[in-house]
């Protein structure tokens, strides 16, 4: 009996294949076919895609569902099977015995994937916006934009922790790679996204208690060792610590910050807010030892035997790299990250009014090391052996030391420092320019001979990067350094000793902050499944996959133009000799304003979309179909009418999986087809609101759309209220549900469904609390939690109608 | 035209069958005769009657004469039921008779003539004419029972075939009317099914639908038509997804098989003949354009890849076409082929196939920034852009 014929059998002559958990009853008469290579036991009349997906094997399909019949619409499951002279989908071939598939080969993978690149050429739709890409920590822009524009900037500063623990600092010092690729920048200007998270937590710090993006978990009684108080290591610290471990941070310094507080000078970060910020971990209950060095007051060895389950090393790269010129060790030369921590801590550095200082370097800490000492009042020049835009600091930091009075010298290299009475008296340069571009495309910088010259100086900073200082792996035991001086991890940030793990600039080498806010993040989640007792491969493959996924449309709907809310500065003649912050601030109308700018180009359906998942898993970045005339794409009126169900037909990809559900399992039939050839589209009679059908508002046209076409408007449905003097327990709103949400208990029927959070509670969780009291926090455990929403049972949608 | 080879639209008399022969006796005297399909695939309609019985086992099952004429262009059917109706008639009685089913249907265009006596009683058989909904994939055999189902045309994925699960999931014989149309002669007199139908169109002198026998060469078929009025460039055979053929290959003989080596199939049996003032690549455009119109919308090949490629073959007739085109042609063609549901994707990337091949000059020659027969005006201004990812 075909699967065809089986549908239109009485329902008492119907079996169930195969149960919802994957056995197959006994009893049932079974078959065995050969999957590429792979023998599998099918059940006989079953398709080939149901027997394939039971032994484990990814088919890839967009219009499958094992309630209802195969539509073979998505092509995306097609298979060569043996004997057949071309491929068949396999969602609509039933088993025969000894029959041979193969379902897994180039080609077939090359013909999917250009079906997908098709139906993503007619998507016309947002995927993920490029600014949570673009970030290391994927942070959620459009969610807090859209929060802070409503004015709701507690929320907004919760959802910025989830990964980003220090919003008010990053804010400040962040070269935001999120707005480079910002979207609203194609339309007119970047939403300034840095500033705005940095008015949340500005507002945060106002705040007696710090938020946090969820409450602290119950202590584990864990302990963990994070080394550094940097900004790896205090992400780890907050992170571990919102886990529920009992987290030490230890730091050779007396304070907090590590590069935030002794790198990044005062008129960048203001330190009395940097510390009301990190003091948000000391909250969490987490304990700061400053003062204590790694490698001489205590080692990881002490660490590990005084009782630390795991041990973080966020240590930072705070060795100013060589100069490799003679002369270096001249006093007059310093290197840059003794210089600025010197000066942030106190410490008297040898330039002051009339000093002439020579800045070597293009990065962030050649212009932090040169406007700091400009505010000392020194004349300062910076030389870089290349041109403005290979600059490693921002743009924006150049032109402001500029006009800060700050000269730029350009395609120079020192040669030697000049000594005078045994102490530095000038720099000898020679002129660079750029040779022929090499294989590699790249222009590389070359003397010029005979162009030698000196500037003179009184002090000289070196300025050309830092390494992570891992003196103390000398004696340590099983952890490996590069040659580069940086730790060796693996993708779970755990170094090769079991339990330590590293993070940040002493993993990546000298880096941004956010960059190590990023690691950190994930290090912290390694660590808490770590000590879960998780396999640690699989960690790996966790954070992989967490990690960024492409976008994969590019489209820009209109908007009026609306330039950026312009970020308040210090002006210029007020910067001398002044350490005072130079970016003021958005206040709360220009904050709401810039965050309202936001175009909001995500999709709510991404990371639950089929689409998205099968595009990427045939590495499908790009689409050879776009920017042609309108005709060739649809832009269809979105239907946000009916109160729980969001059509978006710019989504819809035809697979027809609402049309038979809502036809064949729910009855209501209130989706088909319109439209026709090229333009038919899957929608409502007349393409009228979903609200004037027969729509029944269950849920279950959302639940099995494959993209985001049809979603459930969100809404908290944790609780019903159940008014017990009037239920007279007919258990009728059991038998009715779609999808099993309402479940009998002991004491009478409850509901909880929470379509966007964690779980929809079944009947056989809510049967086994035979204790639950409605008035009681509902009963789950995790496993429950991970569990498929179990489908409801088929119904056979009876012999079809025909004409007269 | 010579008597001896019409026989459907000579107004020939219909034998009356013997009220005495069996079912199976139909179906092996069909088997004899080897009649294939008439309305473009070819099968063996003794194969499909067999299966169709077997399947059906004495339950219900149905007969439905498919005389849609899908491509207006190749008014076949309506020829035929205009000059010879009982023969249509009295063939899907005997079909169904050998399936044994009791109820039968003349599947029509909404615009066909029809008679009143067509819906008819006969032998405990009533048949029905039906009307589909307009459009080519009205036609299409399980875009049919679609219809006759009160749905959307749209084509089924095969298998199961009709044979099998057809109408109401019952074993329906879905065939053309011309191929019932030669069971009376088969069943009742023996004859043999050697001529087709075919339509002549495009520049001939005296375009019509013409009785032909197979294996007539198609330039003895031009002749039959009048001759082609000033130079050929191409013929287009098989309706708007058949290949389009060049003027050395006008020797191929008209029979399935020879007409699939050639890069193209019986389709709607039409031969339309292309000038020399026919810009191939516009003509491509053209033919897939109708097709992103036509197509049924159900798979993502036919739905979304007939517009993409008619979107790359007018980029190439507008003047903005790039080297690559052809190749990325040649690829989505292949991807049609393999992938598509129904025949309509499936046979429609042969126009790209025997294009790209036998006119690869006209492509070239636009490529080069000019038009061969200087006939083509831009049609877009833009064309399909790679955007990658950041």
């Amino acid at each position: 009996m075909s699967l065809l014929e089986r549908y239109v059998q009485p329902s008492e002559a119907q079996i169930p294949t195969v149960s919802h958990h994957g056995e197959i009853p006994s009893g049932q008469p079974t078959t065995t076919i050969v999957i590429d290579g792979q023998e599998v036991v099918a059940v006989v009349g079953e398709t080939i895609l149901r027997a394939a997906q039971r032994a484990g094997m990814n088919v890839p399909t967009l219009c499958d569902d094992e309630k209802l019949a195969p539509a073979a619409a998505c092509r995306m499951c097609l298979v060569d099977i043996e004997g057949m002279d071309r491929p068949m989908p396999s969602c609509h071939i039933a088993v025969e015995p000894g029959m041979k598939v193969t379902a897994k080969s180039d080609g077939l993978f090359q013909m999917r994937r250009q079906n997908l690149e098709y139906i993503l050429s007619d998507h016309n739709a947002y995927c993920m916006p490029p600014c949570q890409i673009g970030c290391p920590t994927h942070i959620d822009i459009p969610g807090y934009l859209d929060l802070m524009s409503k004015g709701q900037h507690v929320e907004a500063a919760r959802l910025v922790k989830e990964v980003l623990p220090f919003p008010y600092a990053l804010g400040l010092v962040c070269p935001a790679p999120c707005q480079e690729v910002c979207r609203r920048g194609l339309v007119e200007e970047e939403i300034a996204i840095r500033q705005c998270h940095g008015y949340t937590g500005e507002l945060a710090l106002e705040m007696e208690e710090a938020p946090t993006p969820f409450p602290k978990k119950t202590a584990t009684g864990k302990r963990v060792a994070v080394v550094g108080a940097g900004p790896a290591g205090m992400t780890a610290a907050y992170y571990l610590a919102l886990d529920g471990h009992a987290v030490t941070v230890f730091d050779r310094l007396q304070k907090q910050g590590g590069m935030l507080r002794y790198g990044i000078p005062e008129y960048r970060l203001p330190k009395v807010k940097l510390d009301k910020e990190l003091n948000s971990v000391w909250q969490l209950g987490a304990e700061f030892k400053g003062g204590k060095e790694l490698g001489k007051d205590f080692t990881v060895e002490s660490l590990l035997a005084e009782g630390y389950d795991a041990v973080f090393l966020g240590i930072g790269a705070d060795v100013s790299n060589e100069m490799r010129v003679p002369g270096e060790d001249l006093p007059g030369v310093l290197p840059a990250v003794k210089y600025l921590r010197d000066n942030a801590s106190g410490i008297p550095v040898p330039v002051g009014q009339g000093t002439r200082v020579i800045v070597l370097g293009g990065g962030f800490t050649a212009f932090d090391c040169a406007r700091t000492s400009r505010r000392l009042g020194a004349e300062v020049t910076i030389a870089y052996r290349r041109s403005r835009k290979e600059m490693g600091a921002h743009y924006t930091e150049v032109d402001d030391a500029e006009h800060e009075g700050i000269k730029l010298e350009f395609f120079v290299a020192p040669v030697r420092v000049v000594e005078k009475n045994g102490r530095t008296a000038g720099v000898e340069f020679q002129r660079m320019e750029l040779a022929e571009p090499d294989a590699s495309g790249r222009r590389r910088p070359v003397a010029i001979k005979g162009s030698e010259f000196v500037m003179e100086c009184d002090v000289a900073i070196a300025a050309f990067g830092q390494t992570p200082d891992v003196e103390f792996l000398e004696r340590e035991q099983g952890i490996r350094k590069t040659r580069r001086d940086t730790i060796v991890t693996n993708a779970a940030f755990m170094t090769d000793r079991p339990g330590v793990f590293a993070g940040g600039d002493a993993v990546i080498g000298a880096s941004t902050v956010i960059q190590c806010v990023g690691q950190s993040k994930l290090a912290a989640k390694a660590i808490t499944r770590y000590l879960e007792g998780a396999d640690m491969a699989a960690v790996a493959n966790e954070i992989a996959a967490e990690e960024q996924v492409p976008e994969l449309i590019d489209i820009v709907p209109y908007k009026p133009e609306e330039p950026q809310v312009r970020m308040p500065f210090l002006p210029f003649e007020d910067r001398a000799k002044s350490f005072a912050l130079i970016e003021l601030g958005y206040d709360k109308s220009g904050a709401e304003k810039e965050a309202a700018r936001c175009l909001q180009c995500v999709c709510p359906d991404v990371g639950r979309c089929h689409l998205q998942r099968l595009s990427l898993e045939h590495g499908l970045t790009n689409n050879r179909f776009h920017r042609a005339e309108p005709v060739d794409y649809h832009d269809y009126e979105y239907d946000f009418s009916h109160d729980f169900i969001l059509r978006d037909l710019n989504k819809c990809i035809n697979c027809t999986q609402c049309v038979r559900i809502c036809r064949d399992v729910i009855g209501a039939n209130c989706y088909g087809l319109m439209g026709g050839g090229y333009d038919s589209i899957v929608t409502t009679p007349w393409n009228v609101s979903l609200s004037y059908t027969d729509c029944v508002s269950c849920g279950a046209c959302a639940e099995t759309c494959p993209t985001g076409a049809l979603m459930m408007r969100e809404r908290d449905l944790q609780t019903y209220e159940l008014d017990v003097v009037r239920c007279i327990y007919c258990g009728d709103c059991v038998e009715v549900c779609p999808h099993g949400a309402l479940g009998e208990t002991p004491n009478f029927e409850l509901s909880t469904y929470q379509r966007f959070g964690v779980t929809v509670l079944a009947k056989e969780e809510l049967a086994a609390a035979r204790t639950w009291k409605p008035s009681e926090h509902i009963p789950t455990n995790e496993e429950t939690h991970r569990s498929p929403v179990r489908p409801p049972e088929v119904r056979p949608p009876g012999p079809p109608r025909w004409g007269a | 035209m010579p008597a001896s080879t019409a026989t459907l639209l000579s107004g020939a008399r219909v034998p009356a069958t013997n009220g005495e022969v069996g079912p199976q006796e139909i179906i092996d005297r069909v088997e004899r005769s080897g009649l294939r399909g008439r309305g473009g695939g070819g099968f063996p309609l003794a194969r499909k009657l067999a299966s169709a019985r077997a399947n059906a086992a004495g339950g219900d099952a149905f007969a439905i004469a498919n005389a849609y004429d899908a491509d207006p262009d190749s008014p076949l059917s309506r020829t035929l039921l205009e000059r010879n109706p009982e023969a249509v008639l009295a063939g899907l009685a005997l079909a169904a008779k050998a399936i044994g089913a009791r109820r039968a249907f003349l599947y029509l265009r909404p615009d066909a003539p029809a008679e009143p006596s067509w819906s008819s009683q006969r032998e405990g058989l009533s048949i029905e004419v039906v009307r589909g909904p307009g459009g080519f994939m009205g036609g299409e055999e399980t875009a049919l029972l679609a219809v006759l189902e009160s749905k959307r045309a749209m084509a089924r994925q095969r298998p199961p075939y009709p044979a099998a699960q057809g109408l109401a999931l019952r074993p329906t014989l879905v065939a053309s009317a011309e191929t019932l149309a030669w069971l009376p002669y088969v069943v009742g007199s023996g004859a043999q099914p050697r001529t087709k139908l075919v339509s002549v169109t495009g520049a001939v002198r005296d375009p019509q639908v013409l009785e032909v026998e197979l294996g007539a060469t198609l330039q003895d078929i031009l002749g039959r038509a009048g001759g082609v009025i000033g130079e050929l460039k191409a013929v287009h055979v098989g309706g708007p997804t058949g290949g389009l053929l060049t003027k050395e290959q006008l020797g191929t003989r008209l029979d399935f098989d020879p007409l699939r080596e050639a890069g193209t199939h019986m389709g709607s049996a039409q031969i339309r003949v292309l000038g020399d003032g026919v810009c191939i690549v516009a003509e491509a455009g053209r033919l897939f354009a109708y097709l992103a119109k036509e197509t049924c919308g159900i798979c993502v090949p036919c739905r979304v890849g007939t517009k993409r490629v008619q979107g790359i073959l007018e980029g190439i007739s507008s003047g903005l076409g790039r080297t690559d085109d052809l190749p990325w042609l040649g690829e989505l063609g292949d991807h049609l082929n393999e992938f598509s549901l129904c025949g309509f994707g499936i046979t429609s990337a042969s126009i790209l196939r025997t294009s790209l091949r036998s006119f690869a000059a006209d492509y070239e020659a636009h490529l080069g920034g000019r038009c061969p027969t200087g006939t083509c005006a831009p049609t877009r201004s833009r064309r399909y852009e790679m955007m990658a990812q950041p």
